[in-house]
């Protein structure tokens, strides 16, 4: 079996429609149709997804696919790093040290191994349970398209770069997106979804705390290696609060758990710094916004003043 | 019957105004409705709101509003999907047809109508558009309308009721809304709205 899959090549079936974060990122309307300005016509500045959204269930039928197939790479990308990646159980060999492998450069401890052997079992019950409650909730499997963006992040040669990017940025971000959905389910009555996402939440928490210790050990003797891993977190981390879409802030649809981030080995000062660049990323949009309709309003009195 | 829909040409997304024209034919001929209609398509946006609005002169034409998500293939972004594109205009020109053909007078305006209204007059209308041979995934409805009413058995049935009437009044749908409500576990952020 080779090493080194490309996102391209992932095994879909016809149902499955894959869009990559610069497909979606190159979508016109993203700013243009300013979901910020609209949706507060409607809902003040509070765009969280809670039941009272009047867009409330398609909005979580969306999201709950996303999980969906969010959990099939984490499953994939997991199951790459137990086998991509000769083993070596010195802490800290990097790219250039004694046991490293010839082709990469990079070695793993067997124990991370079986780490990423734990989660890829637990990303695969994930699926099912994301399978039964998409059914659940009225969506058929490929219905909406599939970002590859968490398999792109698991395509690193170097370990240490898949655990900051999957593990603490993305599996990071699931924390937050599974705490939204409970707290959905919760608000709503629904008896399965709270349940589920609340068992799935504590298995992500386990897999953000594994990223986390890892990443210490592994890169122990090695600061430049730690450094750049979490540079490529931050990437991550800023790459999904694009648009705003996770912060703090009530005008965000998904939120921060703290409490849930601190659990899972995030220190104050992190999920501080994740708090703040999700909060750029909302401000930052909204002021492409602003310059837009600026643009609009200039070139419609531009048009008046000349017809 | 004209319908008219803008733009004609689109840059934003991959839509086809010919189409859609076409699906609001087919959808108006099936209900009956002879009213004029303009379609809007904000395709600036990729939110799938839809609004329509029933003017009372004979004359006017009854005016949707559609955000391009209305009628977008969740599949494939920015292309149109035929069968979201009748389901969204359905579920509004079921509604306008409602309102003109008697019977919900005292239904309020669809801005001003609850959650729970608003979900009981969408699974009547889905039900319809079911019957008249547009795909549409009941369970999705079903979920919807639990998240209006709460998650029971009594809700349930309120849902396939509403799901396999004709011809209600507006008291009629209330009524059956209400009931389930009643019976069922309100969702918690209804409580108070």
């Amino acid at each position: 079996m080779r090493t080194y899959f490309p996102v391209e090549e992932l095994a879909r079936d016809e149902r499955f429609s894959k869009v990559n974060m610069r497909e979606r990122m190159a979508d016109p309307r993203t700013l243009a149709g300013d979901s910020a300005t609209t949706t507060r016509k409607s809902r003040g500045n509070n765009n969280r997804l809670v039941p009272s959204r009047r867009d409330a269930t398609d909005a979580a039928r969306a999201l709950m696919h996303g999980i969906f197939v969010g959990e099939i790479q984490a499953l994939e990308g997991a199951g790459r790093t137990c086998h991509d990646f000769a083993v070596s159980n010195v802490p800290g060999t990097g790219p250039s040290g004694a046991d490293s492998d010839p082709t990469t450069g990079n070695t793993v401890p067997f124990a991370l191994k079986l780490d990423m052997a734990r989660q890829a079992w637990d990303e695969a019950r994930h699926v099912e349970i994301s399978v039964k409650l998409s059914d659940w909730m009225g969506t058929e499997i490929g219905q909406f398209a599939e970002n590859t963006v968490l398999f792109e992040a698991a395509c690193s040669t170097d370990p240490v770069l898949r655990l900051a990017g999957v593990n603490r940025a993305l599996e990071g971000l699931a924390i937050d997106v599974f705490t939204t959905m409970k707290d959905f389910g919760d608000l709503a009555g629904d008896p399965y979804l709270e349940f589920c996402e609340d068992w799935m939440l504590a298995d992500e928490v386990t897999h953000v705390k594994m990223g986390s210790d890892w990443l210490r050990k592994v890169t122990e003797n090695d600061p430049d290696r730690r450094k750049k891993a979490l540079d490529f977190q931050n990437v991550v981390d800023k790459l999904f609060s694009y648009g705003g879409t996770r912060s703090d802030s009530e005008e965000s649809p998904i939120g921060l758990a703290r409490r849930f981030r601190e659990l899972a080995g995030f220190s104050d000062a992190e999920v501080a710094d994740i708090a703040a660049v999700s909060l750029a990323a909302l401000d930052e949009r909204k002021s492409s916004v602003a310059k837009m309709r600026d643009q609009a309003v200039t070139e419609m009195a531009d048009q008046l003043g000349t017809a | 019957m004209n319908i008219t829909v803008t733009p004609a040409t689109f840059s934003y997304v991959e839509f086809d105004a010919d189409l859609t024209t076409r699906v609001a034919r087919e959808l108006a001929a099936s209900m009956g409705l002879d009213r004029d209609v303009r379609i809007e398509i904000d395709e600036t946006t990729p939110l799938a709101k839809i609004i329509v609005d029933v003017p009372t002169a004979a004359n006017e034409p009854i005016v949707v509003h559609a955000d391009s998500g209305a009628f977008e293939d969740t599949r494939r972004p920015r292309r149109q999907s035929e069968n979201t594109t009748a389901t969204s205009l359905g579920r509004v020109l079921y509604r306008a047809t409602d309102r003109l053909q008697g019977g919900f007078g005292e239904a309020p305006a669809d801005g001003e109508l609850t959650l729970a209204q608003m979900a009981a007059w969408e699974t009547y209308s889905v039900g319809r558009l079911a019957r008249l041979g547009i795909p549409v995934n009941q369970q999705r409805w079903r979920y919807n309308f639990r998240n209006r009413h709460g998650f029971s058995d009594a809700g349930d049935e309120s849902f396939a009721l509403l799901w396999s009437s004709d011809g209600l009044t507006w008291g009629e749908l209330q009524a059956i809304s209400e009931r389930a409500i009643s019976v069922g576990t309100p969702a918690r952020a209804q409580v108070g709205t």
